[in-house]
């Protein structure tokens, strides 16, 4: 089957069409705040044509020679002299893959939110905002510049800024925003010196050029660490990678749709996208990789024992999504850029799936609260089904998306840092604990809040129905291995022999087992109390005061296994280093800035002649300093 | 003496009068304004057809005429225009004196433009001190105890530092033999390179001469006057303070490091290497200093000490690069484009919103999205173009500089200043914070005539052309790094 | 015995000191700009001097000189009025109390 190959005019268009409805859209926000629901259309319109786009894009890539596309764009800036600096597009598999990724839960995220966003009052301001942020995410992956890369980098972010603070009425809104901003922030330190380094050994920024090995082997082995270093200290802040971390918990406060887009799928992914980017540039150098690794795999660990005792669902996925980005930076430090892009590209579905099914629930319950839920299975079946469907796939239980994904991540890691396999190992018994304590304490049991729930509207449900089958089936596409010939330079062979034989690997086996364990370790510590069902009918024969101690003992069960020895020991331990070491590093910081800006303009007291004197001191100290220097 | 081809100086002294004879003639006032605008155009087209000319120097070896000249001239010519156009509304705060703001307005225009081309001792000193004496009765035009004690900050600080320039000056002459730089230039090329940098006495007369203009860009130390001066002095007037009389001050200083003291290496690299610190101690301390502010014209004098760090650093790169600098110089004159934009946008916006009454404080502008869109997204822009997000001018312009001075050995520099940009972020988004999202204390929209407006979406296109497009405005700042070399 | 440079160096050298000491310690702004005075004096007068020395012929320190007393004055001129205005609205030119801008 022969495709057309796509018109250079569409794949520019596939970013411009956001950009385009961003444009269109933001102009009207004031005005019409009753007349909304065009918006949401152009938005929508656009991101689904970007999505057919990038389709064909996909498919194009497949037959073109040497499966990539360059267009050369407009000169950006050029230097007389020196270099110029082009902005064209690169497609190669890695970007057109992404494109769908992102075109598709944008798409799904945007469908989603028109009914989630309904009735609120800044809906245009929405839309035009998710528009910017879905143009500056395509133009990220699209760049064929490391210069434009950054500014899009930048732009997200700035977009990411907005969404979290979207509701600025609340101050923790606020709050979050401008701490996911700043931290981020000291991320982009490291790319914008690793960019000025490697303008400066190398005379280009071009993502090609960068990558061939002519020109990585012109720079010496030292700089060349510290520039992919850098590098991946703003991937650690874009991807939320330990220790600037903090940030993406907090940044829960943003609608859950926004959650699901920017903070689970794609921008957070970005960073790992721009490590695979690099990809031969980190290859040349190894000591930089085994830092990708070794940071990736803590933070993997770590977030998901964070995960284990919030009480918020949205913080548990958060703190999942800071897990499983661990897991992305590990698989491509240890098996190169198709393990973790194809995690990358399986867990944007089913995680994205996870935050639209917990908006779902908050729509139905009005909180996001797990000590209010419970019971809800069989209120909201729907959303019942998709998101337990979503967290097999997280857990990696077969046949689900999850389990290829992460069987690449574990074999990669044993092959090459068998230490940090154990970490990823234990991930996955952490992962299928948490997220099957969410399921149980929301499905199961009695309902303990006080709104009565509802299912939510078809326009919520179709797009999440939709993620689903991505959600189940996107691991498929590699039995055959053929994801990762696409990436990477592996043989295909048959998808039977791939989908069933890779549960006769020991490794599956070891990895299904402590996703199975963290289940059941689930299973008996919050369905015991109150789903069986013989033991309710049993405490109803009995007297009420039964029914209470029992719930008593199970109360107990649950403060001193799950508080006491694991919560107020080891999590605690874990979420203190957080909250102190972490956040009073950086509070400390911040404080020591405002703190020198408070002492300094204590010398500025107005008086004239002071300012003279400091002048003149100046002026002795640079004559001085001239003299000595000769 | 070819005195022809200092024909937009000659019509600006001319504006500068009729200015004051329509003030006279007239009761309307806006007169004096379209005299003013008009005269300035003349001389705009005039720089048009002074365009062209090989380098040469003029008027008996005082003045030079170069393109890095006339893109000076443009660019004070643009920002005296838009300052003007922009406080059509403020100006009637001071209604009695009209025809004397526009006039001065024009003489420290002159004066700017005249020190850009200036290439003698006393060409550099006359201009200078038109601009400074023009900025002197400017600051202290409304006629409060603040703009007063702004106004008497300036004038003495102010002749001190001409006194030490002078003296600095004398120096330089008395160890070269010559007041012309050109003339100096020959002079340092006898020194024997890979020898001393130059004589004890020339180092003494050449820093004092940094430490003078110094004064002028308000780099640490000599910046102190800065935030007190901006704070007091009419909006308009801190809005043409900070852009022309600092831009001036960077034209000329470049021009007198650039034509004689590029050699010997080591002098270069000596006065390199001190204007690099002073560069790091300007942005750390205007970036700190500017954190704790309440005030926002004070906040954002800070601020602007801290672009003049980030401009230093372009500076020093010069210094440190002993051959090829054309690349060093048109970074700098990128970086200055960006900064003048982007002060117009919040400077302007800032002129609106005070044009009946002071609104001095950042509690002032809360909720000012809602009160006005435009002002809103104007400031935004600049805020973030100042912050150096991409892709604004701010981020290119730091950029361009940065990878400058890396290639030229001053890694180090960069990584500061890459720090320091990140603390800028603190104060800009507080700002932007309180624009966006604080509770207005009236929901009254703000009113602005047509004239702030189309200041304000000048310098919004302004911003957004330069940082999506530079390509365009490179060549602009490309074609005025060509000076006149003896 | 004739005078030679460095003589005149010296005497510039100790008249700018005497003005920027006085520039920085006097109290009442009228004096501060006196002198200032001082220290624009003593920077003319190693430029006539050097201009005799090095430059016997061209006298190009001497124009620097004439121009730069003329500059001076309208210096003072602008600086004596601001004073005035200061006098008015403040009613003091002592320096040390003009610090309502500050911080």
């Amino acid at each position: 089957m022969h495709i057309m190959s796509i018109p250079s005019a569409l794949i520019w268009a596939v970013w411009l069409l956001p950009l385009g409805a961003f444009a269109l859209i933001s102009p009207l926000i004031r005005p019409f705040p009753g007349k909304a629901e065009p918006a949401s259309f152009i938005s929508i319109g656009a991101v689904g044509i970007s999505f057919a786009l990038s389709l064909w894009i996909l498919a194009s890539v497949l037959q073109a020679p040497d499966r990539q596309i360059i267009l050369h764009g407009a000169d950006w800036l050029s230097i007389s002299g020196g270099p110029v600096f082009n902005f064209g597009l690169l497609i190669d598999p890695l970007s057109a893959v992404m494109l769908s990724v992102v075109t598709s839960v944008s798409l799904m995220v945007q469908v989603y939110s028109r009914a989630y966003m309904h009735s609120d009052p800044s809906y245009l301001r929405y839309f035009a905002l998710i528009s910017l942020f879905t143009a500056a995410m395509l133009g990220l992956i699209v760049s064929s510049n490391l210069l434009s890369t950054f500014a899009f980098w930048e732009l997200v972010g700035l977009s990411s800024y907005l969404l979290i603070g979207f509701w600025f009425h609340r101050p923790s809104a606020v709050a979050a925003a401008k701490k996911a901003f700043l931290v981020t922030r000291i991320g982009d330190v490291g790319f914008l010196a690793a960019l000025l380094v490697l303008y400066t050994k190398t005379g280009t920024l071009d993502i090609t050029a960068l990558n061939s090995p002519g020109v990585l082997s012109a720079i010496s082995g030292g700089v060349l660490t510290w520039a992919a270093l850098g590098l991946f200290l703003g991937a650690m802040g874009k991807s939320g990678q330990f220790p600037l971390h903090v940030w993406l918990p907090d940044a829960m406060e943003g609608p859950t749709p926004v959650s699901a887009l920017i903070h689970a799928a794609t921008m957070v992914a970005a960073g790992v996208f721009l490590v695979a980017r690099m990809y031969p540039l980190f290859q040349a150098a190894p000591h930089a990789l085994t830092v990708v690794a070794i940071v990736g795999a803590f933070s993997a660990v770590f977030a998901a024992t964070m995960g284990l005792v919030m009480k918020d669902i949205k913080r548990v996925l958060a703190y999942s999504t800071i897990s499983q980005l661990g897991l992305m930076m590990l698989g491509i430090a240890t098996g190169g850029v198709w393990v973790g892009i194809f995690y990358l590209f399986n867990h944007a579905f089913f995680k994205s799936l996870l935050f639209l099914g917990a908006g779902s629930v908050n729509h139905a319950t009005g909180t996001f609260d797990l000590r209010e839920m419970g019971g809800l299975r069989k209120k909201i079946p729907w959303t019942f089904a998709f998101f337990v469907l979503a967290a097999v796939s997280l857990s990696g239980i077969w046949p689900l998306a999850g389990f290829f994904s992460k069987e690449g991540v574990l074999a990669a890691a044993l092959d090459k840092q068998p230490v940090l396999f154990g970490f990823a190992l234990l991930t996955t018994f952490l992962t299928a604990f948490y997220i099957f304590r969410v399921v149980f304490l929301v499905f199961f049991g009695d309902y303990r809040g006080s709104h009565g729930p509802h299912e939510s509207s078809r326009i919520m449900l179709v797009p999440m129905g939709l993620l689903a089958v991505p959600a189940v089936a996107s691991g498929w596409l590699n039995a055959n291995g053929g994801f990762e010939h696409f990436l990477g330079d592996g043989a295909t062979h048959g998808f039977w022999s791939g989908f069933i034989g890779a549960l006769a690997h020991p490794l599956a086996l070891f990895s299904l087992l402590a996703a199975l364990l963290g289940v059941f370790s689930a299973y008996t510590l919050y369905i015991k109390r109150w789903i069986s069902p013989d033991k309710v009918k049993w405490f109803l024969r009995s007297p009420y005061a039964i029914f209470t101690r029992k719930y008593g003992m199970d109360e107990l069960y649950e403060n001193i296994i799950a508080r006491n020895a694991l919560y107020r020991g080891v999590f605690q331990a874990a979420d203190w280093t957080d909250r102190v070491v972490i956040g009073g590093a950086s509070a400390g910081i911040a404080s020591l800035t405002t703190g020198a800006g408070r002492v300094l303009r204590r010398f500025q007291t107005g008086q004239i002649q002071l300012y003279a004197v400091a002048a003149v001191l100046g002026m002795t100290a640079i004559v001085l300093i001239a003299l000595v220097r000769g | 003496m070819n005195l022809d081809l200092l024909r937009p100086e000659i019509c600006m002294a001319l504006t500068a009068l009729a200015a004051v004879g329509a003030d006279l003639l007239f009761k309307r006032k806006a007169i004096v304004t379209a005299v003013c605008l008009a005269g300035i155009a003349a001389a705009t087209g005039l720089t048009f057809s002074i365009m062209g000319n090989a380098p040469q120097i003029i008027a008996n070896r005082l003045f030079s005429l170069d393109d890095y000249a006339i893109f000076f001239k443009f660019l004070f010519l643009g920002l005296a225009f838009i300052v003007i156009v922009a406080s059509v509304d403020y100006v009637n705060r001071m209604k009695d004196f009209h025809g004397e703001f526009h006039a001065l307005l024009i003489t420290a225009t002159l004066g700017a433009m005249l020190t850009a081309s200036a290439t003698d001792i006393i060409s550099i000193l006359l201009s200078v001190e038109l601009t400074a004496i023009s900025f002197y009765a400017l600051v202290g035009f409304l006629k409060n105890g603040k703009t007063a004690e702004s106004s008497i900050k300036y004038v003495l600080l102010g002749a001190i530092n001409s006194a030490v320039l002078l003296y600095g000056f004398s120096m330089l002459f008395g160890f070269t033999g010559s007041t012309v730089l050109s003339g100096m230039e020959r002079a340092t090329a006898a020194i024997p390179s890979g020898g001393a940098a130059g004589g004890a006495g020339l180092l003494f007369g050449l820093m004092l001469v940094i430490a003078g203009f110094g004064f002028k860009i308000a780099a640490v130390p000599f910046h102190m006057w800065a935030p007190d001066v901006y704070e007091g002095a009419p909006t308009p007037v801190t809005l043409y303070l900070s852009t022309a009389s600092k831009i001036a001050g960077f034209a000329v200083l470049t021009r007198i490091l650039v034509t004689p003291f590029m050699q010997p290496v080591a002098l270069a690299r000596n006065w390199g290497i001190i204007l690099a610190g002073i560069a790091a101690l300007t942005m750390t301390t205007g970036n700190l200093l500017a954190i704790p502010q309440v005030n926002i014209k004070r906040l954002l004098s800070y601020s602007s000490i801290a672009q003049s760090g980030y401009m230093l650093v372009a500076v020093a790169a010069l210094g440190m690069s002993s051959s090829n600098f054309l690349q060093a110089r048109s970074s700098l004159l990128y970086f200055i484009l960006a900064f003048a934009f982007a002060e117009l946008a919040v400077f302007t916006a800032i002129v609106v919103m005070s044009r009946n009454k002071p609104a001095d404080l950042i509690s002032d502008y809360a909720g000012l999205a809602r009160r006005s869109p435009l002002l809103g997204v104007a400031m935004t822009l600049g805020l973030l173009s100042l912050m150096g997000l991409p892709p604004l001018a701010g981020f290119m312009g730091k950029f361009y500089v940065f990878t400058q001075a890396a290639q030229h050995g001053l890694l180090w520099l960069v990584i500061i200043a890459v720090v320091n940009s990140v603390v800028s972020a603190y104060y800009y988004l507080r700002i932007i914070k309180t624009i966006w999202t604080d509770e207005p204390a009236s929901e009254e929209p703000v009113s602005s005539s047509l004239g702030p407006r189309f200041a304000l979406a000048f310098a919004c296109l302004g911003i957004a052309v330069l940082g999506v497009a530079p390509a365009i405005i490179t060549r602009f700042s490309e074609f005025g790094s060509h000076m006149f070399m003896p | 015995m004739t005078a030679g440079l460095n003589n005149y160096l010296v005497l510039s050298a100790v008249l700018f000191s005497i003005g920027l000491y006085g520039a920085l310690s006097r109290k009442n702004a009228v004096v501060v700009l006196m002198c200032v005075e001082i220290m624009l004096n003593a920077a003319n007068l190693s430029l006539v001097a050097f201009s005799r020395f090095v430059t016997p012929v061209a006298l190009s320190g001497q124009t620097v000189a004439i121009f730069s007393i003329t500059a001076a004055a309208a210096e003072v001129a602008v600086g004596l009025a601001v004073v005035i205005a200061l006098y008015r609205q403040r009613g003091t030119v002592d320096v040390n109390d003009i610090n309502l801008l500050k911080w």
